[in-house]
């Protein structure tokens, strides 16, 4: 299949499973708005009105934390099963395998644009202002989205091995949203720890950079922000080579599960 | 291709462990030399598949679904397979199409030709109309998007659906659904045509549009791979027929022969078991 076909495959794919995914609601693609704007209205509730935090900014901290880690742990869940969740058409066609889980991930993409463009309307409605410093969010969105697609492969190539993986990964996932600092700040530890977390975590980094951008106007570590967007590269370059390689292993296993 | 191909039609000698029924033979080896011209498309030779499932079950876990299957299909021919339920039908298109690979053996395709597997429901999203799905179809086997836009007319007019290929595929009854598949994989175009079970759709009146429809495709220079139940369609259908039964060739030849070898023998083998019902009975 040409690339050209191939990534036009991927956008079809996404924007009709989004289609379809609105048609199942009264309220349809307006869940788009209405999910962030219940996050973040559900942390007012919780940490303004009913714990009282009076950190400043705290609402936005958490909102921006926590809005771009649903972005990763969303897509990276969904479209860990779309492999096996695709059987039907797997035993039917033959199709690269890296199509299932890159069009959830694109899925995930477009919705996240919208989620990101609440969260900066959010950011300015609350004061702060658009800066050149915000150019510096380009490469940290471009690098997060590699991060997804790399682990959404690794996660749809275990899921196809064994189903168990699907339950690991929703362990991962809320084991990751407690260490990538998005109740709390990772700055606020101490130095090393600080360090220690961000190199072994690069979620961490990643949230973490976002808020220095949008809140702080400092850019974040580009060489540590090019480390990782080059590890998370060469991971995605080497799951396309293990996927293909072994894809009829995969269908495989997908339709005889 | 190597050129010492043999005549395409043969009697296996290895039935399985079934009894042995035997072929007339004379018949097609006057075909034989013209068949050795034919240019063989796909080859599998002494293809073997199983797999094991992930859960103990009370075989250790392995199925054997083909062994030892060899073939050739030739250009422009149209290949029947038939055989029980069960007996590696669909795991063999599925290893000619590439989807699956073989566990012992090797599947050879000639090279640049493609192969494509048309079944039933090239699994449709339900909340989405039978224009969307098919449009998504069509690109899923290969269609750039605007060949995908251009078959949506006469997608349309075949499936007969109307209004009806606006609304949610969700809506649509049994009927509805296998008409918009069945046209839907019609517009395939590809070097090797591997269909399965695909034209017992519709009503009476679809079937035989179907089937008119598929007949005018296969006569043509498409090489075809069918497989069916409907053992008519596949004597009609088919130049040469391959039975299988219990994931081995039972017996390959001339439509006619095989199709009726195979008929007798289920036939035999629902007499056998009443004959047992009955011994138990007493």
């Amino acid at each position: 299949m040409p690339l050209s076909q191939y990534f036009r495959l991927v956008d079809t794919m996404a924007r009709m499973a989004l289609r379809a995914d609105a048609m199942k609601f009264y309220l349809g693609y307006l869940w788009w708005i209405l999910e962030p704007l219940l996050w973040v209205g559900m942390f007012y509730l919780v940490f303004v009105v009913l714990m009282q935090f009076r950190e400043p900014n705290f609402l936005m901290f958490l909102a921006t934390g926590k809005l771009a880690f649903i972005w990763f742990s969303k897509t990276v869940t969904q479209a860990s099963n779309t492999i096996v969740g695709g059987r039907g058409l797997v035993g039917k066609i033959k199709v690269p395998m890296t199509l299932f889980p890159l069009a959830a991930v694109h899925e995930g993409l477009y919705r996240q644009v919208v989620v990101f463009a609440l969260l900066f309307a959010f950011l300015m409605l609350d004061g702060y202002s658009v800066t050149s410093t915000w150019w510096y969010l380009v490469p940290v969105l471009v690098v997060n989205y590699i991060m997804i697609v790399a682990c959404s492969f690794i996660g749809a190539c275990l899921v196809c091995m064994a189903r168990d993986f699907s339950q690991l990964i929703q362990l991962g996932m809320m084991f990751l949203m407690f260490t990538s600092g998005i109740f709390w700040d990772v700055r606020t530890l101490s130095p090393e720890t600080a360090a220690l977390v961000m190199n072994l975590n690069p979620v961490a980094f990643v949230l973490d950079a976002y808020r220095q951008i949008a809140m702080h106007n400092t850019p974040p570590d580009m060489v540590h922000l090019a480390l990782i967007g080059a590890v998370f590269s060469a991971i995605v370059f080497a799951m396309v080579l293990v996927i293909r390689g072994s894809s009829q292993y995969l269908a495989l296993k997908a339709i005889t599960a | 291709m190597s050129e010492d191909n043999k005549p395409a039609i043969v009697v296996s000698d290895e039935p399985g462990d079934e009894k042995a029924v035997a072929f007339p033979t004379g018949e097609s080896a006057v075909d034989g030399p013209v068949e050795i011209e034919r240019l063989a498309m796909l080859e599998l030779e002494n293809v073997s598949h199983s797999y094991r499932t992930g859960r103990k079950s009370f075989d250790s876990g392995t199925h054997h679904v083909l062994d030892q299957v060899s073939l050739k299909l030739y250009e422009g021919e149209t290949l029947g397979i038939i055989g029980r339920n069960g007996v590696g039908k669909t795991t063999l298109l599925r290893l000619m199409a590439g989807i699956l690979g073989p566990t012992h053996g090797t599947v050879r395709i000639h090279p640049g030709k493609t192969a494509s597997l048309l079944t039933l429901g090239l699994g449709f999203q339900p909340q989405l109309s039978g224009r969307e799905n098919a449009y998504l179809a069509a690109m899923l086997q290969g269609s750039t998007r605007k060949q995908a836009k251009s078959f949506l007319g006469s997608i349309e007019e075949f499936s007969e659906l109307g209004e009806s290929f606006d609304e949610p595929v969700k809506d649509y009854s049994a009927g509805m659904r296998s008409r918009l598949a069945f046209t839907t994989a019609l517009m395939t175009h590809v070097d090797i045509l591997l269909i399965d079970e695909i034209l017992s759709v519709g009503d009476a009146h679809f079937r035989e549009k179907a089937q008119t429809a598929m007949k005018s495709r296969i006569t043509g220079e498409q090489t075809v791979v069918f497989v069916s139940h409907a053992t008519s369609e596949v004597k009609s259908l088919c130049s040469r027929v391959i039975w299988l039964e219990k994931g081995k060739v039972m017996a390959e030849g001339d439509s006619t022969t095989v199709v009726d070898a195979y008929l007798q023998h289920v036939k035999d083998s629902r007499v056998v078991v009443r004959e047992k019902e009955v011994v138990a009975a007493r």
